[in-house]
């Protein structure tokens, strides 16, 4: 069955009319993922690749009821009206692309989110795919049947260009996927490791989870944490990045914005003890992790 | 971006909050106009500053010139001196385990890791607004700092930091010490902001560029960063920071350029640079971050690497890069190591080795079929010769 994006997803894009919204666009239904509508304030009427577009989210609603999924790919300094109005408008899942939203901003969109009963993945999110089913953003590009295929194993990443080359190791040793999910670098994030987890639990498609870390935050730690408490019972082999990273003095920003490690929290050591200690199994470089995912056949 | 104690402060006093009375020296000539007593304070980035030395109530004292935890002081604030009865530790910040905002608050002073201090979530979509909320929480924490009143003016600079930190869209706005003198009036000694560098394009103060690693930023650093300036199509040097080493290195995306760091260091590779290249730049931009990672003398090889890409126009990329390597004097005869995979790799690689051929270049060319960090090793070896004792 997958998760988040499966044959029901009917997605709305925000800022279809872009340059990114409407490769994205082409994309999403080149993968045969149903998009119904699009949305820019002011150039409602139009169409792009075929697609609707309104002016406000609340309108493709009224024209599209059966909407579940929005994708935001619009700017910055626009993300935080384009992920109120389609958290207000109760649209379940919300994927946001952009990047660099403001974390006051982000964190405003996830109180709301959750006052609201919808979820966030993202900011900063290359998108999720279910190979062979569909898939929303940016994540496999124009052509994601040569990286992704369908099969048992979830993806969860920080960083999008791994979602993909992780999935690509996979696939290259037959090993499908079930959903790949990029849930963004930022500091604050709509949906962590571990309330993905939550997910591929309830998924029975899914038979192991591979988690995608880096330095920073406490996300790789939660997820310890929710393993330990017995909640996520299948098999998980992650991968902890900014070994480098630590060697420059503390403050020091490098790559994704939440990749920042001030003392021991969020350090390299904190996450990998605490996986570790969740019984969790760590691979040393992307490419060892097929050989790490055993199956009970 | 970290701020000085001096430009913490100017944020602070915009929002009321209750500061000494201050100069800011830039020169050890100037005149101090400020009545003592005096503190006289080191203004560099680095923490501990009173331990190493930089914090002095000696009037006549030179702190110019100094070295505080490696860097070297250029600007001095004095400010009179208050009289200490109560110290506080208040801040706000965002939490990655409450996914937003919370209030730190508790014993002050230095050394406030091992102090008592409580942390309160802050609901940014309560109906009341979070205006109210950060007096309530400290009100409530003050009662468990047994026998401490609480005087109104702290509250009320609770309130007013809760503004400093939204109205400038920090990611850290810190008072340590916050105190109370004889009189019971509240004064912040201290400040430590953080900003948060996505919401520069919304806050009406700009602030000079700075370097953490405690030095000026050099010269290839302070160009890169340039290149996205005003061009929003991806980003190629934005993150940009020389290192000792003698391996240039173009990485792509802001997961994989770490992992392939971590990776070369691995295989004892000596990085000259980190860099880092996102979205899908054009290959005006790539040409401009290859011209500044190759400027460096005495390298002894390039490693081009990222992943397989989502979006990323690998053919506009690596052109790019190839335009920035034609103009590298002398030329590079150093081996030049290439793995990268996504959209349009094989239209790039086919010119490339064209071009490698034609021209000269020592390319070794590999695509989504080579494990990216495998591609390490392979660097080494071609740099450094036969690696494999590690």
């Amino acid at each position: 069955m997958a998760i988040l994006v499966n044959d029901k997803t009917r997605v709305l894009i925000q800022g279809i009319t872009g340059k990114e919204g409407s490769k994205v666009c082409l994309q999403m239904k080149n993968y045969a993922t149903r998009v119904l509508a699009g949305v820019t304030p002011g150039k409602g009427g139009q169409e792009v690749h075929g697609v609707p577009v309104y002016n406000t989210v609340a309108q493709a609603l009224e024209n599209h009821p059966g909407i579940n999924t929005s994708l935001i790919s619009v700017p910055n300094f626009a993300s935080f009206g384009a992920m109120k109005e389609a958290i207000e408008s109760k649209i379940a899942l919300i994927n946001v692309f952009t990047e660099h939203v403001p974390i006051a901003d982000t964190a405003k969109a996830i109180a709301l989110a959750k006052q609201n009963g919808v979820r966030i993945v993202g900011p900063s999110s290359m998108g999720i795919i279910s190979p062979g089913i569909g898939k929303v953003g940016q994540i496999g590009g124009e052509d994601p049947r040569g990286i992704f295929l369908r099969g048992s194993v979830g993806v969860i990443s920080k960083s999008g260009g791994m979602a993909s080359e992780v999935s690509w190791i996979l696939t290259k040793n037959g090993i499908g996927q079930s959903t790949v999910v990029g849930i963004g670098g930022d500091v604050l994030v709509g949906s962590s490791f571990a309330d993905l987890m939550e997910e591929f639990e309830k998924d029975e498609q899914t038979k192991a989870v591979i988690i995608f870390g880096e330095i920073g935050g406490t996300y790789e730690e939660e997820a310890a944490d929710f393993i330990k408490s017995g909640k996520f019972t299948k098999k998980v082999v992650a991968f902890i990045s900014g070994l480098f990273a630590q060697t420059l003095p503390q403050g020091t920003k490098l790559g994704h914005a939440g990749a920042i490690v001030y003392g021991e929290k969020g350090s390299y050591k904190s996450k990998i003890e605490s996986l570790k200690e969740a019984g969790v199994t760590i691979a040393k470089t992307p490419d060892e992790i097929p050989s790490l995912l055993k199956f009970p056949s | 971006m970290l701020l000085y104690e001096f430009e913490g402060k100017q944020l602070f006093k915009n929002c009321g909050i209750n500061v000494p009375a201050s100069q800011l020296l830039e020169s050890p000539d100037e005149e101090i106009v400020i009545k003592p007593p005096l503190v006289l304070k080191a203004q560099v980035l680095s923490g501990k500053r009173a331990q190493a030395g930089g914090i002095v109530f000696d009037q006549n004292a030179n702190l110019f010139g100094k070295v505080i935890n490696g860097e070297k002081v250029e600007k001095v604030l004095v400010e009179e001196r208050i009289e200490i009865t109560r110290e506080y530790y208040l801040s706000f910040s965002y939490s990655t385990e409450t996914r937003g905002p919370v209030m730190t608050f508790g014993q002050g002073g230095s050394g406030v890791e091992e102090k008592r201090v409580k942390s309160f979530p802050i609901d940014t979509a309560h109906p009341e607004g979070v205006k109210a909320l950060p007096a309530r929480k400290l009100a409530l924490q003050a009662g468990h700092l047994r026998g401490v009143g609480l005087p109104e003016q702290l509250v009320e600079t609770g309130k007013q930091l809760w503004e400093v930190f939204i109205k400038y869209d920090c990611e850290l706005a810190e008072i340590n010490p916050l105190v109370v003198d004889k009189n019971g009036k509240v004064w912040a000694l201290d400040s430590k902001v953080i900003l948060d560098d996505d919401g520069d394009f919304r806050r009406e103060i700009k602030f000079p560029e700075r370097n953490l690693f405690g030095r000026p930023p050099t010269e290839n650093e302070i160009e890169a960063r340039i290149i996205d300036e005003g061009d929003h199509r991806g980003t190629a040097g934005s993150v940009y920071w020389d290192l000792d080493g003698d391996i240039a290195v173009i990485a792509a995306g802001g997961g994989g350029s770490i992992v392939n760091m971590d990776a070369l260091l691995a295989f004892g590779g000596k990085p000259a640079n980190y860099t880092e290249h996102s979205g899908n730049p054009p290959r005006e931009k790539l040409e401009k971050l290859t011209k500044i990672v190759l400027s460096k003398p005495d390298l002894k090889g390039c490693w081009f690497v990222g992943g397989t890409a989502n979006f990323t126009d690998i053919y506009e990329t690596l052109m790019g890069f190839v335009e920035g390597l034609r103009e590298i004097k002398p030329k590079p005869i150093y081996p030049i190591v290439i793995r990268r995979g996504g959209p349009r790799d094989k239209e790039a690689f086919a010119a490339l080795k064209e071009i490698g051929k034609k021209e000269g270049f020592n390319f070794y060319i590999y695509g989504r079929e080579t494990p990216m960090t495998s591609t390490a090793k392979i660097m080494m070896e071609l740099a450094y010769g036969n690696i494999s004792k590690r």
